[in-house]
């Protein structure tokens, strides 16, 4: 099975305090802060690596995870897509392009193409990138792929090599099952890190994953070493046809009011309810 | 504050010393390390850190609570370990500075001890396992056979087992040359071993199935003291027709420690039914000299337990008192309260924590870094970095252990009241710090170490060689436009130091024993208030370097260039107090009798 897998630089969503708003409130400048893996790519990446590795031999590897990141061709970029390599994905390709030439349109058209060149048994993304915590990218490109998209994958499982799959999505009503017949594309969701969300039909059904705790699995220095001999293909995007057109476009950015911080001591359960209903408005 | 969003050490500290202070990067050009770069030392550190902070320190707390217990003479040990161990081994923190035929990545010792500074910091007992394993298992690779290599260092590597120094006896702690241990030879290769030990650390577990112990012993018929010592690999479970069998290492008990709980202390005894097996690590009689060569690399890494136990307790006391709103600022009357950071006084217990921790990272890092150069530099550079590094070994253990401990009282101090109660974290910190001052050799131990044996050597040279190192960091710090009062204040204190030593050392030669050594614990608070010192001095140089033009970074150089000042100009001046005391041999305790106590 070959799973293409998208990973994008964020500003350290761990600081996101430290984010400040432009003075002419157009753009959010994260100077000072370091950029890191969209925590949400993470999961995804975690839910390719379950898919294509036996878990049981050590996490051999018996399918290929490509990685791709769509940024400026900068250390930052390349070191996310390293970090991918160093947990296990077998390729990167980085597409250089700048910040500010980016929304869901450009960057579903990139996946498209990236998709036609490499021809994926599926696609698996986040599902959102926690900067612009848009969620639309992966129904983008499933749309022009022509492909079924899954969102919200919180476990997925699949016993002919990804060619179908069944898939558990997380709804805030409850949890749906489809079946879905690949190529597809999936995003995920962090209960995709649970130990028995991902079965492929080679690491035993009865294998549990360790509990992870807020990510995917660490880069292991061994895994950090053979990353250095894996390859990362550098490409433009006019070396893929595509001519960068926004079609959103942001025009105000407001942090969230400070909080007043002011306490308020109560002396009984009846003073907090009352305190509650009538003062702070919120039962 | 909740203990998951404790940082544990500063991030853009590590950065600072590595990068800008040390100079890691160069380290890729050593001989053995040319397959490294930045780009690999900064992924390997940042999933240790995750692991430290997402993993580790969750459990840290429950692991105080919730004690090792004796049950059916088996230890049972906190439940969430064997997951720990696991991905503390996966990571590739126990095989990380090892070379690749033992299945390391043979990564310089400068970035190991910054990453695995982390998992200290975050739980030390469950970093404890790792550091017991390694230095076992490393034992071995230096001096073992291929058969004991195979047999009991590849499983250590492997994270199968984990390992032991089984040295201390009931009556023979720092006194290694009474240990009764004996081992009888076999003619099957292996030996007969009987006796007692106690404080070993780790001895029994369920984090891993088997447990190898690095124990002393003596030979049947070897000579008395240090030279009759021999090493064994004694496991608990010795492999047999393919199978694990017991080889009759009984647990005797379980010692109730106040830190460290996480990692069963226990009593041992070998051969109670007279089949306790052990194979013989390197030459007969030689055990002994092959602990100390391992010595320093533990030193060190006790050094490292310390700082970043206290680093763990300083940032809990800085965001406390960041957070904490009590009184108002002098004169203010009718305002409101102010976060306690705003008191003079706090600033200058949190500035000291700083100094304190900061300052011990950063020696530990030059000691690393000498270590790596020793290892693996130029010929050329080797014996230098030797000299100072065992020179700096004992000050880089028992500096971080001992003020370290001042700046865990401080921690405490910071927090008021809720500091000395068990709701907040500063006082289980405070608990673990205390054993750094006493295993690896004791803080007294170490001062003798340092002023009978290391400043002496080699008629004096590594003094010189450290003289030397400071001079040229003050040369720096003048030209990067350090203060130059404080560049002074070092430069005469080493001044100061050097010219005690040679009196020292001088009377020392005469056979004066008691007038060179019996103010050794001064001069070695003497010789590390002056090493951190020139630590500060060197950060200080750095930071204006590097940050005086970056306006996001105008915190870190103001930080850095306050805990300089703070350090030079309170600490240092007790440097000619303390050396008048080794001047005078001051004998108000050396003349004390028995009796007057």
């Amino acid at each position: 099975m070959k799973i293409l897998v998208s990973i994008k630089r964020v500003a350290d969503p761990d600081n996101a305090s430290k984010l400040k708003v432009s003075s002419d409130g157009t753009a959010v400048t994260s100077e000072g802060l370091e950029w890191k893996m969209n925590p949400f790519d993470d999961w995804s990446l975690e839910a390719a690596l379950r898919l294509t590795e036996n878990a049981a031999e050590k996490n051999a590897r018996v399918g290929e995870v490509v990685l791709v990141s769509i940024g400026p061709n900068d250390e930052h970029t390349q070191r996310i897509i390293r970090e991918g390599l160093a947990k296990g994905a077998e390729r990167g390709i980085l597409v250089e392009a700048d910040d500010a030439n980016l929304d869901s349109n450009v960057v579903s058209q990139i996946l498209k193409a990236v998709v036609d060149k490499e021809n994926p048994d599926l696609v698996v993304m986040g599902k959102q990138a926690a900067d612009g915590d848009s969620n639309v990218a992966g129904t983008k490109l499933a749309a022009r792929l022509g492909w079924p998209i899954i969102n919200y994958a919180m476990k997925i499982s699949t016993n002919d090599d990804g060619k179908t799959l069944e898939v558990k999505r997380e709804l805030d009503t409850g949890v749906a099952t489809v079946k879905v017949t690949g190529p597809a594309v999936i995003t995920t969701s962090d209960r995709i890190l649970q130990p028995e969300s991902v079965k492929n039909g080679i690491t035993p059904a009865d294998h549990q994953y360790a509990k992870l705790e807020v990510g995917g699995r660490y880069a292991s220095l061994k895994g950090i070493m053979q990353a250095k001999k894996k390859p990362i293909d550098q490409m433009s995007l006019g070396d893929l046809g595509i001519e960068a057109k926004v079609a959103l476009k942001y025009t105000k950015f407001e942090l969230p009011p400070a909080r007043s911080g002011d306490t308020t001591f109560v002396e009984s359960v009846e003073d907090l309810v009352d305190k509650l209903h009538n003062t702070a408005k919120v039962i | 504050m909740s203990a998951q969003t404790n940082p544990l050490i500063d991030d853009g500290l590590i950065e600072f010393l590595l990068y800008d202070v040390l100079n890691a990067e160069s380290l890729c050009e050593l001989e053995g390390y040319e397959h490294h770069s930045r780009e690999t030392f900064d992924l390997f550190l940042d999933s240790v850190r995750r692991l430290a902070r997402h993993d580790l320190l969750p459990t840290y707390k429950p692991m105080d609570e919730e004690l090792p217990e004796f049950r059916d003479g088996r230890i049972v040990t906190h439940p969430s370990l064997p997951h720990l161990w696991r991905k503390m081994v996966e990571v590739g923190v126990l095989t990380g500075t090892r070379p690749e035929a033992v299945g390391g990545q043979q990564i310089p010792m400068l970035v190991h001890m910054m990453a695995t500074a982390y998992l200290m910091a975050a739980n030390l007992s469950a970093y404890g396992y790792i550091g017991l394993t390694l230095g076992a298992a490393h034992l071995i690779e230096a001096f073992g056979s291929d058969e004991v290599k195979e047999r009991f260092m590849a499983p250590m590597y492997e994270g199968e087992w984990t390992g032991t120094m089984a040295l201390t006896e009931p009556h023979a702690g720092s006194s290694l040359a009474d240990i009764t241990t004996t081992a009888a030879p076999t003619e099957d290769g292996y030996y007969l071993i009987k006796g007692s030990k106690i404080f070993i650390s780790g001895a029994d577990h369920d984090v891993t199935e088997n447990v190898v112990n690095l124990a002393l012993a003596r030979i049947e018929g070897a000579p008395s003291g240090t030279k009759g010592i021999s090493l064994f690999a004694v496991p608990r479970l010795r492999p047999e027709n393919g199978e694990l069998v017991s080889n009759d290492v009984t647990v005797a008990g379980l010692i109730h420690k106040i830190g460290w709980r996480g990692l069963p202390s226990l009593a041992l005894e070998f051969g109670d039914v007279g089949d306790c097996r052990g194979w013989l690590v390197g030459e007969p009689h030689q055990g002994l000299r092959y602990m100390f060569q391992m010595m320093n690399e533990a030193r060190i890494m006790i050094g490292v337990n310390g700082a970043a136990t206290a680093s763990a307790a300083y940032h809990e006391a800085r965001t406390y008192a960041l957070e904490r709103k009590q009184g108002r600022r002098l004169g203010d009357r009718g305002a409101d309260q102010v976060p306690i950071v705003e008191h003079a006084d706090v600033r200058r217990m949190l500035l000291r924590q700083k100094a304190i921790v900061e300052g011990s990272f950063a020696l530990l890092g030059t000691a690393a870094r000498y270590a790596d150069v020793a290892n693996r530099g130029p010929e050329s550079e080797r014996e230098r970095a030797h000299l100072l590094l065992d020179l700096l070994t004992p000050i880089a253990k028992t500096f971080p252990a001992e003020r370290g401990f001042e700046a865990n009282a401080l921690a405490i101090q910071v927090h008021g009241g809720y500091g000395y109660t068990s709701e907040y974290l500063p006082e289980a910190y405070m608990r673990d710090q205390k054993l750094n001052t006493l295993h690896e050799g004791t803080s007294g131990i170490q001062s003798m170490d340092l002023l009978g044996r290391k400043v002496v050597a080699k008629g004096g040279a590594p003094l010189r060689a450290l003289a030397e190192e400071i001079a040229l960091a003050v040369t720096e710090a003048r030209a990067a436009g350090c203060d130059a009062e404080l560049c002074d204040a070092v430069e005469q204190a080493t001044d100061r130091v050097v010219s005690i030593t040679m009196e020292l050392g001088q009377r020392g030669m005469a056979g004066d024993t008691d007038g060179m050594l019996g103010h050794s614990w001064d001069y070695l608070d003497m010789m590390a208030t002056l090493v951190v010192a020139w630590q500060w001095l060197r950060m200080a140089a750095a930071a204006r370097t590097r940050f005086k033009d970056e306006p996001t970074q105008q915190a870190r150089l103001h930080g850095t260039e306050a805990a300089a000042q703070y350090w030079i100009r309170t600490e240092v001046p007790r440097i000619s107090v303390l050396a008048e005391l080794c001047r005078t041999a001051e004998d108000s305790y050396l003349k004390a009798q028995p009796d007057w106590f």
